[in-house]
């Protein structure tokens, strides 16, 4: 096979793909909310209410430092809102879509990237109105908003890597996908989304770090208000936890697919 | 463009050991031809519909495509209950890249659902369910047609346009009854205890089935 032959089978390859999961997009919404405005509403007001929620909680109850509790806890846990939905629906998406499968141009992988695109979409929505409400009330706006965009996608990404990972590993033993709602919690105080690094000791500092969220929660802060503070992040490092997780997602997903419907 | 087994195997775990499908199955189906693959009940029939169809791979070997298959016709491959009929027909059309409009259009007006086509899957009955299936499945034009078991496909509008799709197609259908394989097909094998054996003959294949 020549060179052009081989990048046109790519690019019709890659045709395909998109094709595959726009109509999965468009199907996966209209399952979600069905087909009345109210549903779309609720993509939205979801993440919305409980950002507000944990915003308020720390209004009412301290103040760290520079910025308003409001827009640190409220944007924060709206970030966080993308980690939370894509890894708590991993485990449901390959039982849910089995049938699919009988398109063959439809892989499991297809099927995880049309959701994630839909979640990170209406989170990304979210994210947007807030800053809207924080700029009418207060006149705030972000510092440095491809910081914050970047952040979003670095997180998107990551939760996708270790969805894929997690939705393999519920299909091979039944009942993971307890531990990973546990997860999803349990890594709450953990990830960054709480604290800035400099609020530690030293000695945590390190620790935390090794927390690939705390670097996006850090890049978030600083896309926020970076010249309030000093942010403390490496995105080589969350790069290759994105990387790392995705190969190994994939591959034990392709070993998933091989024993797919052995009842 | 044939499908072809090539040396395939495949068993499963159950709680009584391991249930074995097929040793060893070698063969190849050209594109136009009508196969039946004929088994007794629990021989194995709905596991080698999903292989052939693609869901689920074979233990061990290849199957090769060089055509395009159909999912089961009839069934409902990834259609979802909240969706409408039409939702569900769109949804088949994008994933196929055939234009929407022309698939809903054909859906409606063999399916004879009226303003049904919009409404839920899940408020169907079973019989506008198998009807819309039926009319999706042959909205999409394929190489070669998969069908699993009992498919009424007497002297009704559906069996006229089955019959006159899969003159110009290929088929392959996997059942229990010889009679419906002597109707459609013009080639058969037969299914038993992991040994799926190629007749050119399709009495010869009757014959050694109805031994079973």
């Amino acid at each position: 096979m020549s060179f052009r032959d081989e990048a046109a089978l790519i690019l019709r390859g890659a045709r395909m793909q998109r094709r595959v999961i726009g109509a999965l997009i468009i199907r996966e919404m209209h399952t979600r909310f069905g087909r009345h405005y109210l549903g779309y509403a609720w993509l939205f007001f979801e993440p919305m209410l409980l950002g507000t929620c944990i915003g308020l909680v720390h209004l009412l109850r301290d103040s760290p430092s520079a910025f308003g509790p409001f827009e640190f806890y409220a944007v924060g846990y709206v970030m966080y809102f993308i980690f939370r939905g894509i890894l708590n629906r991993a485990s449901s998406a390959i039982p849910m879509n089995i049938s699919l499968l009988y398109h063959r141009t439809i892989t499991l992988p297809d099927i995880f990237f049309a959701r994630h695109i839909i979640e990170t979409a209406s989170v990304t929505g979210v994210m947007l109105l807030l800053f809207f409400v924080l700029y009418v009330i207060n006149g705030d706006f972000p510092e440095n908003p491809s910081k914050v965009a970047l952040a979003m996608i670095g997180m998107a990404l990551l939760s996708q890597g270790l969805a894929l990972l997690s939705a393999a590993a519920t299909a091979a033993v039944e009942g993971i996908e307890r531990g990973v709602h546990a997860i999803t919690y349990l890594v709450l105080p953990i990830c960054g989304m709480f604290f800035l690094v400099e609020w530690l000791p030293d000695w945590l500092q390190e620790l935390a770090l090794y927390v690939p969220m705390v670097h996006l929660f850090e890049l978030l802060r600083d896309g926020q208000f970076g010249s309030r503070f000093r942010a403390v992040y490496d995105l080589s490092y969350v790069a290759a936890w994105i990387l790392v997780s995705h190969l190994l997602g994939l591959a034990a997903l392709r070993i998933t697919r091989q024993r797919l419907g052995l009842e | 463009m044939s499908l072809e087994l090539i040396d395939v195997h495949k068993s499963y775990p159950t709680r009584f050991g391991r249930k074995v499908v097929l040793q060893g199955a070698f063969g190849r189906i050209a594109r136009g031809e009508k196969l039946g693959i004929l088994g007794r009940n629990g021989s194995g029939k709905s596991t080698l519909v999903r292989m052939l169809g693609g869901v689920e791979a074979p233990s061990s070997g290849q199957i090769r495509r060089s055509m395009t298959i159909s999912w089961p016709i009839g069934m409902m491959a990834g259609f979802q209950g909240q969706l409408s009929g039409a939702d569900n027909a769109r949804f088949i059309a994008r994933v196929y890249g055939r234009n929407t409009e022309k698939i809903t259009d054909f859906v409606a007006d063999f399916s004879e659902l009226g303003d049904y086509l919009r409404m839920p899957l899940m408020s169907y009955s079973s019989g506008m369910r198998s009807r819309l299936a039926l009319a999706v499945s042959l909205a999409v034009d394929f190489d070669c047609y998969l069908v699993d078991e009992a498919l009424a496909v007497g002297d009704t509008r559906f069996g006229r346009a089955f019959a006159a799709k899969i003159e110009r197609s290929g088929l392959i259908l996997v059942s229990h009854s010889p009679s419906m394989v002597r109707r459609l097909c013009t080639r058969a094998a037969v299914l038993d205890h992991g040994t799926l054996t190629f007749y050119d003959d399709l009495d010869e294949a009757l014959a050694t089935y109805n031994a079973l």
